[in-house]
């Protein structure tokens, strides 16, 4: 197979697109997508700043580098849920990956929030990968906030988003079929959030990533099987060999003539948000946030277990 | 014989009688958008034939949760 750009041998054939790039195409092919995901969804400017969400896998870090490479302003934000051997790998993967290609970087942790995640599990009466989702974007969002960030942006690829919007419409939830996509708007409190790599596969990412040199081998979350997702994005990879570009045509078929309706469905007229008493974040609970609560209760059930010994 | 280092189970897998990468994709029955494949250091498209004695990494792409 040749480069259906330049006609040197192809490194990587991309059946959805009816083409073949070698490796130097191919990454003018990726920037493109994102550049096409930034313009096409207004996702921001180069005089805005972005705080980029870095886990330590392959697509987050994928997404810091193209975003610094087009120039835009970014700095990183990792999140060290505290879990044991876990936690200090990709954390250290993050930080040697920002100070590679000098990129900024900002560490927050979950045990001097009261929060780490292994305390969560044992004190939290209800599943842990949910709880720790819900700390995660939570601090993300109040950092950005905190931060007079413009933009929170987040390495979630094509598959990710179909698997997520599969998801949804196997339960037809309402809710999140009138709001999810690449971009979410600011709204009271809460900062615009944007998925630069929406365009692009796992694939995708996975070729860019190794031809950029980063570190793909990433350890799965000790606590989280990942079964029903991994099983969505096993279909959907079957019907997107089937039928290459189904995965896409998927989404962006949600996007033009889905999402409207479901928005429209969706009235607009939502619990009213004040700020938490505690940490000033958006909630439309009674004084404390969901966050802020759960926080408490961990101290709580942690210093009872204590004193039963 | 074909030796395959594969990501991320981190196994290493002997195959015999494949000559393209996708006749081994599909001995290990993985779609060649489910996988990126290397062989010194360079991404192999699924047309590619493969020689006795080859060495390749297998990465499958797929990040769980
Ligand atoms: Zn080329
Ligand atoms: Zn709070």
């Amino acid at each position: 197979m040749k480069c259906s750009r330049c006609k040197a041998p192809a490194a990587v054939a991309l059946p959805s697109h009816h083409s073949g790039f070698c490796e130097e195409c191919f990454q003018i092919f990726f920037t493109r997508q994102v550049e096409t995901a930034i313009r096409r969804q207004k996702m921001f400017t180069r005089d805005e700043r972005i705080l980029v969400a870095l886990s330590g896998g392959k697509d987050s870090l994928t997404l810091m580098l193209e975003l610094h490479l087009q120039g835009y302003d970014v700095t990183g934000l990792h999140i060290d849920l505290g879990i044991p051997n876990s936690s200090e790998k990709a954390r250290k993967k993050v930080q040697d990956f920002c100070d590679l290609h000098g990129l900024q970087l900002q560490v927050l942790e979950m045990e001097k929030e009261g929060l780490p995640i292994p305390d969560v599990k044992k004190y939290v009466n209800r599943p842990v990968c949910a709880v720790c989702g819900k700390i995660k974007r939570h601090h993300f969002n109040r950092v950005a906030r905190e931060g007079g960030f413009d933009a929170l942006a987040t390495g979630h690829n094509l598959d990710d988003e179909v698997a997520r919007l599969f998801a949804n419409t196997l339960r037809w939830d309402n809710a999140y079929l009138s709001d999810q996509g690449p971009v979410l708007p600011a709204s009271d409190g809460f900062v615009r959030k944007v998925k630069p790599l929406y365009r692009l596969s796992e694939f995708e990412t996975a070729n860019y990533a190794f031809i950029k040199g980063i570190e793909i081998h990433s350890d799965p979350c000790p606590y989280s099987s990942g079964a029903s997702f991994t099983s969505h994005k096993e279909i959907w990879g079957e019907l997107e060999h089937r039928s290459p570009g189904s995965k896409f045509q998927f989404y962006d078929g949600f996007l033009k003539r889905g999402k409207p309706a479901f928005a429209m469905m969706e009235h607009e007229n939502g619990p009213e948000l004040l700020p938490c008493r505690e940490c000033g974040s958006p909630t439309s609970a009674e004084g404390l946030c969901g966050v802020c609560r759960i926080r408490h209760s961990v101290q709580e059930n942690k210093a009872k277990a204590e004193q039963q010994g | 014989m074909i030796q395959v280092q594969l990501e991320p189970e981190g196994r290493l897998v002997e195959l015999s009688g494949t000559k393209t990468v996708l006749g081994m994709l599909n001995r290990l029955s993985l779609r060649p958008t489910m996988a990126i494949v290397v062989r010194d250091g360079k991404l192999l498209t699924p047309d590619r034939r493969l020689y006795n004695g080859d060495a390749l990494l297998v990465r499958k792409v797929t990040s769980a949760g």
